[in-house]
């Protein structure tokens, strides 16, 4: 940045005073500083080895800083490994970390010796200090001698379970070291790798991805348990780490996810019929299309990369990009565009490699970058591989509407002091004229009027761009033909050009082509071998329009050329005399010569030079070399069907544990901006915990000790209330409601705690994820009741995290007040056979600088969750088949149905299932016919089924509830009912 | 994922020389030299492959930052980690040259073992790597007509006391060395890059403005800085607030550990500046400026048959003020006017007149955009200004701050 060469003040001219100065400094000059160094080492490097075995400290130190320099430098200080590695079991860890330096460049030139210092390490593993344990390690590792490998595959092992995550992180990056150096260890090292992916550090999530791409890319079985965890944890790892485990991430969605977009064209298909054609149309669209639901978890990830666009490194904005524009929805892609653009602004190599990645994209969608078209005008600082790039996007934006714009900015670029760059121009000034038709006569005059241009190589480029442009409409052209045969330009591929365009055209212009080839003719023998080629060419063809013209004029050239010095115009000549001149040993070939050498041909298309690189996945090297690196792994294809998603749930005790660790509950839940920030806090409170960690290791084992330990305690007791529930499962309405103590501290506003309900007797039919609908939270107390705390609950639909027999109640304290509030909890258990368990008592809430002077234990309010029935079901997936199955056993006195009248909006299939849904929460049966919809859930308190069939008549419609608790079903009815019969 | 890493001088000799993964050979760096000078062009492109060997590099402070790749690495991540490097060796040796690579081979080297491990880059926060870094960075302290005038005639206090020469903010971020050592100084930039194209009848076509604030910080400890901007200083259009000089940009961003809780109501940025260079805030405003553009051109081309001139030259100036000096830089296509001094509130001005001999009446099409490069100190084009900067808690000692304005002309076009 050249800001640095402005003064600090208005004496901006002291600048040079300052260079001068540094130049009539004689001791510090260049060469004085390092080779002045150098030399005086000579001497001394014969007392190096003295003061390596000398018993003073800091005489080893300056001896050993000296060596690392004699490194640095290139020099070779092999001759004192014995005396330096004396000095690996050193106290001093700036001695210490100074001889590992030294050990790693050498230990492979000088392995018997390195061995020595092999136990040192071994101790140095067992050091409480976390920094040594990880920088023996480091070291151990990046030593490359054979023999080592079992010590190195012990401490691996060992460090990954180690309590401190800079070790473990250590451990993760000695993984591939320990397998380049021994590929036969690959079985354990995925083990290893196995379990660090189970990590929830963020600092070794990163490091563990990059030994997971390096060793066992192909693996992609071991992610799916930590898939969840890496797209929580992104925002956190550190920025390298972040661009390795969104590109896996991308690989591994491409695996995993059914494609989002072949919906898409379906669905922007089925939009455009709708608007031409008539109604019935509309309606059998509808009933082929099932309407596409992204996976959960691969809205999770676009999701949680999306903020990482706003990183100020490059390459993780850059991989967040190339993520979405290979995982997400077509219409979502556009998200990126803007931090595509904001990357232009930093330095020029970045520049390139983002410029080539959106010329890419522009071929693809050009209306993703449209609007920042203005971003990709040339400016007059920009190099001329960047000015190119630029030209390329402006191309590949053009359209009808802009065209006119970018071709004035053209008109500009044209005139550019750099010619490279003005012949690109006229390029890309053809291509424009060839896509969109309305502007290749503008275009076509444009460049003619170039021709006369000083520089040769605009010429030239005019020229053979007219040529390629002509070739598409040569008949209403034949002007600028004549124009450019009186052309005398000097660029011989120019005049080669113009030779051939008239050749080929020699109809349209038959008095100017023999005057041509007449001219040709005189100043054969100094022409460029190209020009004669031409010329041989040209008379060809005239010979076979116009032989008596050019007769003689053509047997004068190919006389010529048959002495020429270059063997191809040579061989040319030959061929052409014995194709076109007729003669009684060549008779065969000379009558198809009009038709060899007149064929029409093909006008070229001329495109972009990225049109190939899709085939690369955006911002890898490959893509930017436009060939296979090493290493490349193809993405793959989407699958047609989606693989099981369940592979990617986590056991429940898994997830309390996470709990527990970073000290706040944190679901995940679609677009609750709450709970987002929730969740960014709950990181920060786990990160400072993990530095603790750092600093103390013994510390944090007592941390996560007690933190399993409440897990279990907390499993063990879920588990009871369980087999509780499950006594009286038989009395049915019976539902035991257990309150889960949560620990909670510094939470700013929200709490999240965690209602159990506890259900008994494993139902057989697959339980499916819930269809999603908006929160809707009821009050549970307000705040003026509750003296400025106000508390919520809704029923989040998500499986317990208890076990799936439960179901989850969601609470949501907010403090009003402006007191702190402490101790919140349920103090009796209430009415109507249900039992609550006491809560723990929550830390404290709100401001947290104020503490406890009123304690909400003082006050007491009584507060009632009354869920709807549609709540207390679980959807479950069913066949028609199964559907009609189940249904039929289950009529008479378990079927309650009614007759509604339909509000005219809700008549189409779409908020039809979405009412239903929203009310209750059941599954989707998938229905062949249009105006029926079923849905099937079953009841959680016993397990029973409820299936729900709404048969659609023009406005009325027919709902049908079978179940066989008589109860459930009148209540489900009527609220259906209501839901179904009111406008939305 | 990184094979080797080196630095070029713009000579080719080799500076710093570190193979991670012992894959590539030694000679890549001689290969790597040759492909670079081979090429012609002004700049050789990013990134360049022999054989199976990649090579990407970054070209800062006169200095080629090659790394070198077998595998499918992320070009940006290689990139942006050369452009960290730099960063770093600059805040690590004062200055980016090559003569402060050369004498801190050994704190280079040290760096780089703790950036990158096996090729794979582990960190490259400062905060981090400060606590690994033993190797003390060796700078030589130039002998400076500056610092003589700083004090005055028998020592009286000067006018340039007040002020900082540039090179003040070109000295490694740890010197534990006493001489330097009660030095807390924290340097603020706000530069701000225009690109402007004008056309031929004078019209503003397009303004863009992009600016950015850098924070130099010298500071041992971490203490929270908060900078005061302009109170009327808004984002966006719809924050205008009545009349007044509004300073306004189009977009925002600040790096993430300014904190922003004072900035909606007071405009304050509350910073923990790590040591180091750093940018806290990038901002731009597009294709509206609050004032004039700083310079204005009036081109006029005419015909003359009657050449006497067979070589181009510039024929007549008119200047100003006898202080200022014009030349042609045939060589550049240039003329280069320079102005000593620049009173407040005067304006400038200056006529010149090129003759272009055998110019054909074709040709006039040629003439092309005419582009101005400039750099004005002590001027921003937005408008935006630093109001004040706090050090809290109020540093023991002397911790001085400075600030200092500059715009620069990215890419200033007026067509003819």
């Amino acid at each position: 940045m050249s800001a640095n060469s402005l003064a600090y003040s208005e004496q901006s001219g002291a600048e040079a005073a300052v260079e001068l100065g540094q130049e009539t400094t004689p001791t510090s000059s260049a060469g004085g500083a390092a080779f002045g160094l150098f030399s005086t080492d000579f001497k001394k490097n014969e007392d190096l080895k003295e003061m390596l075995e000398s018993t003073k400290e800091s005489l080893k130190l300056e001896a050993m800083k000296r060596v690392v320099g004699l490194i640095a430098r290139g020099k070779n200080a092999s001759e004192l490994f014995p005396a330096v590695v004396k000095n690996v079991a050193s106290k001093n860890i700036e001695l210490k970390k100074l001889v590992y330096v030294y050990l790693v460049r050498y230990a492979e030139e000088q392995q018997d010796l390195a061995l020595l210092s092999i136990s040192t390490f071994q101790r140095a593993l067992k050091d409480p200090n976390q920094l040594i344990r990880a920088s023996a390690l480091r070291v151990l590792s990046s030593i490359r001698v054979p023999i080592i490998v079992p010590i190195m595959m012990l401490a691996i092992k060992e460090a990954a379970t180690d309590l401190s995550p800079y070790v473990r992180k250590t451990a993760a990056h000695a993984i591939q070291k320990l397998y380049s150096l021994d590929p036969d260890q690959k079985e354990h090292l995925v083990e290893v790798i196995e379990k660090l992916l189970k990590d929830k550090s963020t600092l070794v999530a990163g490091s563990v991805v990059m030994a997971f791409e390096e060793v066992c890319p192909e693996r992609i079985d071991l992610i799916h348990k930590n898939y969840r965890k890496l797209c929580n944890l992104l925002m956190d790892v550190e920025e390298w780490g972040q661009v390795v485990i969104i590109n896996m991430l991308t690989r591994y969605a491409r695996t995993q996810f059914v494609s989002p977009w072949r919906q898409d064209g379906v669905f922007e298909e089925n939009s455009e019929k709708a608007f031409y054609d008539s109604d019935e149309e509309k309606k059998e669209g509808a009933a082929q299309t099932k309407p596409y639901v992204m996976d959960p978890d691969h809205r999770l990830l676009l999701r949680n990369t999306k903020p990482l666009l706003q990183s100020r490194n490059t390459a993780v904005v850059m991989s967040v990009a190339q993520l979405y524009w290979h995982l997400a929805p077509k219409h979502e892609v556009s998200v990126v565009t803007k931090s595509l653009v904001r990357l232009l602004r930093s330095h020029r190599e970045v520049q390139y490699v983002v410029l080539q990645n959106i010329a890419t994209m522009s071929i693809q969608r050009k209306g993703m970058f449209e609007p920042f078209m203005k971003s990709f005008y040339v400016r007059s600082t920009d190099a001329t591989h960047i000015k190119t790039l630029k030209l390329e996007i402006l191309t590949n934006l053009a359209n009808e509407a802009n065209i006119s714009t970018i071709l004035r900015e053209f008109q500009t670029y044209v005139k550019s002091q750099d010619k490279a760059f003005a012949a690109a121009t006229i390029q890309a000034i053809g291509r424009c004229a060839t896509n969109i038709s309305e502007i290749t006569d503008a275009c076509l005059n444009g460049l003619v009027l170039l021709l006369s241009n000083r520089d040769e190589t605009v010429v030239a480029e005019s020229v053979v761009v007219i040529k390629k442009l002509l070739q598409t409409q040569p008949s209403q052209h034949s002007d600028i033909i004549k124009h450019m045969a009186k052309l005398r330009v000097p660029v011989p591929m120019a005049r080669a050009s113009i030779l051939w365009l008239i050749g080929e055209y020699c109809e349209h212009v038959p008095r100017i082509a023999p005057d041509v080839l007449r001219k040709m003719a005189k100043t054969f023998t100094s022409e460029e071998d190209i020009v004669k080629l031409q010329t041989v060419n040209l008379a060809a063809k005239l010979y076979l329009t116009n032989s008596k013209q050019t007769k003689l004029l053509t047997q004068y050239i190919l006389n010529l050329g048959k002495y020429d010095q270059n063997y191809d115009i040579r061989d040319r000549t030959r061929f052409i005399r014995q194709l076109i001149v007729p003669n009684e040993k060549s008779g065969a070939l000379s009558k198809y010569a009009r038709r060899i050498l007149l064929a029409p041909k093909p006008a070229p298309v001329l495109q972009s030079a990225f049109k190939d690189r899709d085939r690369f996945q955006l911002g890898t090297l490959s893509h930017t070399l436009n060939s296979k690196a090493t290493g490349y792994l193809e993405l793959s294809d989407w699958p047609d069907v989606a693989p099981d998603q369940s592979v990617r749930n986590v056991e429940v005790v898994e997830a309390v544990r996470i709990n527990t660790r970073s000290d706040c509950y944190y679901r995940r839940d679609e677009d609750h901006s709450e709970e987002k920030r929730l969740c960014s806090h709950s990181y920060l409170v786990f990160c400072s915990r993990s530095d603790e960690g750092q600093k103390n290791g013994r510390l944090e084992k007592s941390g996560s000790g007690s933190g399993s330990a409440s897990a279990s305690s907390e499993e063990s007791s879920s588990a009871e209330s369980s087999s509780e529930s499950g006594s009286d499962s038989d009395s049915g309405t019976d539902q035991k409601r257990n309150t889960k103590p949560k620990p909670i501290k510094k939470v700013r506003d929200v709490i999240h705690v965690v209602h159990c309900f506890c259900l008994s007797r494993l139902f057989p039919v697959q339980v499916s994820s819930p269809v999603f609908v908006p929160v809707r939270p009821h009050e549970l107390l307000h705040r003026m009741t509750g003296k400025g705390l106000a508390a919520q609950y809704h029923f989040p639909r998500q499986p317990c995290i208890y076990g799936d027999h439960m179901v989850s109640v969601q609470l949501t304290f907010n403090n009003h007040g402006d007191h702190a509030l402490e101790d919140i909890h349920i103090s009796e258990k209430t009415s109507t056979g249900q039992s609550i368990h006491c809560f723990r008592p929550i830390g404290e809430s709100g401001s947290a600088a104020v503490l406890g002077r009123t304690c909400s234990k003082t006050e007491r309010f009584s507060v009632s969750i009354q869920p709807a029935v549609g709540e207390l079901l679980l959807p479950v997936t069913m066949t028609e088949q199964d559907f009609s199955r189940e249904q039929g056993k289950l009529v008479g006195m378990n079927e309650s149905s009614a007759t509604i009248t339909m509000a005219p909006e809700t008549v189409s299939s779409q908020p039809v299932s979405k009412k239903v849904v929203s009310v209750a929460n059941v599954g989707v049966v998938p229905s062949g016919q249009d105006n029926v919809h079923r849905f099937a859930a079953k009841l959680v308190s016993s397990g029973t089924l409820v299936l729900v069939c709404v048969v659609q008549k023009d406005s009325s419609a027919q709902l049908t509830v079978n179940t066989e608790r008589t109860v459930v079903g009148s209540m489900l009815l009527r609220e259906l009912q209501t839901a179904l019969s009111s406008a939305p | 994922m990184i094979s080797q890493v080196f630095i070029l001088s713009s000579k080719g000799d080799h500076l710093i020389y570190k193979d991670f993964r012992g894959e590539a050979d030694k000679d890549a760096v001689s290969v790597f030299f040759e492909m670079v000078t081979a090429l012609s062009g002004d700049q050789p492109p990013v990134v360049m492959s022999h054989k199976d060997l990649n090579f990407i590099h970054v070209r800062q402070g006169g200095l080629y930052w090659v790394a070198s790749t077998k595998t499918n690495a992320s070009p940006f991540t290689v990139i942006e980690f050369l452009n960290r490097l730099a960063a770093l060796t600059k805040d690590y040796c004062g200055s980016l040259c090559e003569k402060s690579v050369r004498m801190n081979f050994a704190l280079i080297y040290e760096l780089l073992d703790e950036m990158v491990d096996y090729g794979y880059i582990q960190t490259t926060s400062t905060d981090i790597l400060k606590n690994f870094i033993q190797t003390e960075a060796v700078t030589s302290k130039p002998f400076s007509l500056f610092d003589l005038s700083n004090v005055g005639l028998f020592g009286a206090e000067t006018q340039q006391s007040k002020v900082a020469p540039s090179t003040a903010a070109t000295r490694p971020i740890m010197s534990h060395r006493s001489e330097q050592g009660g030095k807390n100084e924290i340097f603020v930039d706000v530069v701000e890059r225009l690109s402007v194209v004008i056309g031929s009848n004078g019209v503003l076509m397009k303004a863009d403005v992009e600016g950015e604030i850098r924070v130099k910080c010298y500071l041992p400890t971490c203490s929270e800085m908060r900078i005061g901007l302009n109170e009327e200083f808004s984002i966006g259009r719809s924050q205008l607030r009545g009349y007044g000089t509004a300073v306004r940009v189009d977009e925002c961003s600040f790096h993430q550990a300014v904190k922003l809780d004072e900035f909606d109501t007071y405009r304050i940025l509350k910073v923990c500046p790590s040591q180091g260079e750093q940018t806290l805030m990038q901002y731009q405003l597009s294709d509206e400026l609050p004032c004039a553009p700083p310079f204005r051109l009036f081109p006029t081309v005419e015909k003359d048959y009657g050449s006497r001139y067979t070589d181009c030259d510039l024929l007549s100036q008119e200047l100003s003020s006898p202080d200022q000096t014009a030349e042609l830089q045939l060589k550049n296509k240039a003329i280069l006017w320079s102005i000593p001094r620049f009173p407040g509130g005067a304006q400038l001005s200056a006529l010149f007149k090129v003759e272009v001999p055998s110019l054909s009446s074709a040709s006039l099409l040629e003439v092309g955009p005419v582009s101005m490069s400039f750099e004005l100190p002590k001027q921003t084009c937005t408008g935006l200004q630093i109001r004040f900067l706090r050090l809290s808690p109020t540093q023991p000692g002397m911790s001085q701050r400075w600030v200092r304005y500059v715009t620069h002309s990215d890419s200033y076009t007026i067509r003819i």
